[in-house]
């Protein structure tokens, strides 16, 4: 954990320099024409601060954790255009249906563990995609559904890349906050304990079920809010973002991360994303081989994540440049 | 016995398959006091913690803790009522520090949630201030301040017990269960033991502890439950058992008939 002093004063600093960063992107002299990409990113970082909270804080793997993101993504979409309900209220039904849902399947899914519950989010994912093609009624089918309106303001619409960046990042920063907060509490003690020892959690009165459905319904209430602004931001929906591939691409994304740094799932968000929509599309259809090959080194060369591991190099690095310092 | 029970079974059977490990077991802890439970591996000692705190449900018989009716109990639960453990293999989390243990400790004493934490509401600002004021107490107790902030695996195994037994003793417990807390200890650490465990007693605080240890055990129980093969065979105070033939017989073997 940070200590105090310097530590936390390079925190800060880090956070201020993200901050600016993020600010700064989408204005055309900076890095404007990676606007759409830098969106894409923090919708993703959304659903992988989530992840992050279940998988790396928890311990309760989730390979189905785009169901939840699509779910979102299709409530908004059939709600805001087929019923012509106001796309904020969407939004919300859609993260409060997405929630109960997870509520719903949280108690009996969670009397697994381990590579079991593995194979039981991977199933409700597989389910929930093939309702999505086959529900061709309300949600367009294969082919899926055009023309879902802009989230607006009064009269502000967002109506541009520029002004959905902003939106968008508004919502991760708002999520990453909350997710900051709750790690650093007695609940986020309480879902480290979980992951450390069951038995042990129980026996300091930790009510382990409980944590573990509640940590659910919020990772799936942020991939629904994600899903909302995914489909806002492409006015299209399809099944094909939440296919299992995606449910993997998730879980990469917080392995590089680092699955116990909240905003490591920025990092691993953006780069995962980059990897995809700048590197691997020249790979066509192999990329799924290149995530595999990248899973599996995190793993074994660095478990806590790309970018745990970066962090320890960093400090590392200036601890001794602060020797030489103080020897000189 | 005389004085007041605090934890008490009735014919308490636990059955795993067809394998019987715990047979009718009657036993009774005075409020107050040590009460230790020996006897050789596999004779049911450690199913009778996780019966009583709930790890695994009661195949037959009752388990009163205070009076109450424990059976139906969630485990969970258990903690609040004033019943804590700790563990043979000691089971700290991992990825944190000494002090964040002890404050996990002050779960079920504390009561802000999940909203109360994502918005740092002054509930949550007040509670975790005195969580960590009560923490650092308890890990005074032990003789753990100065490893607070240490990443609380990277103790050696002596001060990983006593950062259990602090954490358990976080809850506020009325009873506490110590399974072989001398286990893997040496010497200078095993006094440094029963000092801490006779000093949770003057607290008030009621130890029921498994050990194989007997010196350790002889040294400070001021009642010996003897189990064999999930049977109670002895009980009495430190002397009373160490003549009992049926426990001679139980440790050294029978000759054979």
């Amino acid at each position: 954990m940070m200590s105090a002093g310097l530590k936390s004063k390079w925190a800060y600093l880090a956070v201020a320099a993200l901050l600016a960063f993020l600010i700064l992107v989408p204005f055309d002299w900076f890095l404007g024409r990676y606007t759409t990409l830098m969106i894409f990113i923090g919708i993703y970082a959304i659903v992988t601060v989530g992840l992050c909270l279940l998988m790396g804080y928890t311990g309760q793997v989730s390979l189905g954790q785009a169901a939840f993101f699509g779910i979102g993504a299709y409530m908004s979409a059939i709600l805001s255009k087929t019923y012509g309900v106001n796309p904020w209220l969407a939004m919300f039904i859609a993260a409060v249906m997405t929630g109960a849902f997870a509520y719903i399947i949280g108690y009996p899914i969670f009397r697994l563990r381990g590579n079991y519950l593995a194979m039981a989010t991977l199933g409700l994912g597989l389910i929930v995609w093939v309702l999505f093609r086959e529900l061709s009624h309300f949600t367009g089918g294969p082919d899926g559904m055009a023309g879902i309106p802009y989230l607006s303001l009064g009269g502000f619409v967002f109506d541009s890349a520029f002004r959905r960046y902003f939106l968008v990042w508004f919502f991760c920063m708002a999520v990453l906050l909350i997710s900051q907060n709750i790690v650093r509490s007695r609940t986020g003690r309480a879902l480290r304990a979980i992951h450390g020892s069951e038995a042990a959690s129980e026996s300091i009165g930790i009510n382990v079920a409980q944590f573990k459905v509640k940590i659910l319904v919020l990772s799936a209430v942020y991939a629904s809010i994600a899903g909302s602004l995914f489909v806002h931001h492409l006015r299209f929906v399809s099944p094909q973002p939440f296919d299992f591939l995606a449910s993997v691409k998730l879980v990469v994304m917080a392995v590089i991360g680092g699955l116990a740094s909240v905003w490591g799932a920025i990092f691993g968000a953006g780069a995962t994303r980059i990897l995809s929509d700048e590197i691997l599309l020249r790979f066509g259809q192999w990329d799924i081989i290149i995530y595999g090959l990248i899973l599996m080194l995190v793993m074994i060369f660095m478990p806590e994540g790309l970018f745990v591991k970066l962090k320890e190099v960093f400090n590392r690095l200036r601890l001794r440049y602060r020797q030489k310092g103080a020897e000189s | 016995m005389s004085g007041s029970v605090i934890l008490e079974t009735r014919g308490l059977s636990k059955t795993f398959g067809g394998l019987v490990a715990l047979d009718k077991v009657d036993l009774s802890a005075e409020t107050g006091k040590i009460t230790a439970i020996i006897g050789p591996n596999g004779a049911g000692k450690t199913t009778l913690f996780n019966l009583v705190t709930g790890v695994y449900p009661v195949s037959s018989g009752e388990i009163y803790f205070q009076g109450r009716l424990l059976n139906k109990v969630p485990a969970h639960k258990r903690a609040s009522l004033g019943v804590v453990r700790t563990f043979q293999h000691v089971h700290l989390f991992t990825h944190m520090t000494v002090l964040e243990h002890v404050m996990s400790g002050r779960h079920p004493r504390s009561s802000y949630g999940f909203l109360e934490a994502a918005f740092r509401l002054p509930k949550a600002r007040r509670e975790e201030e005195a969580i960590s004021l009560d923490a650092i107490k308890y890990l005074n107790l032990v003789g753990l301040g100065a490893y607070a902030e240490q990443d609380a695996l990277s103790l050696p195994l002596g001060q990983q017990k006593l950062l259990a037994i602090a954490r358990a003793l976080a809850t506020e417990p009325q009873l506490i269960m110590l399974d072989e807390p001398g286990a893997g200890l040496n010497t200078l650490e095993k006094r440094q033991l029963s000092d801490l465990i006779r000093s949770i007693r003057e607290m008030g605080i009621t130890v029921i502890l498994v050990e194989h240890d007997m010196p350790l055990v002889m040294g400070i129980a001021e009642w010996i439950v003897v189990l064999d093969s999930g049977a109670k065979i002895a009980e009495g105070t430190a002397s009373q058992v160490q003549k009992d033939p049926r426990v001679i017989a139980a440790y050294l073997g029978e000759e054979a008939e």
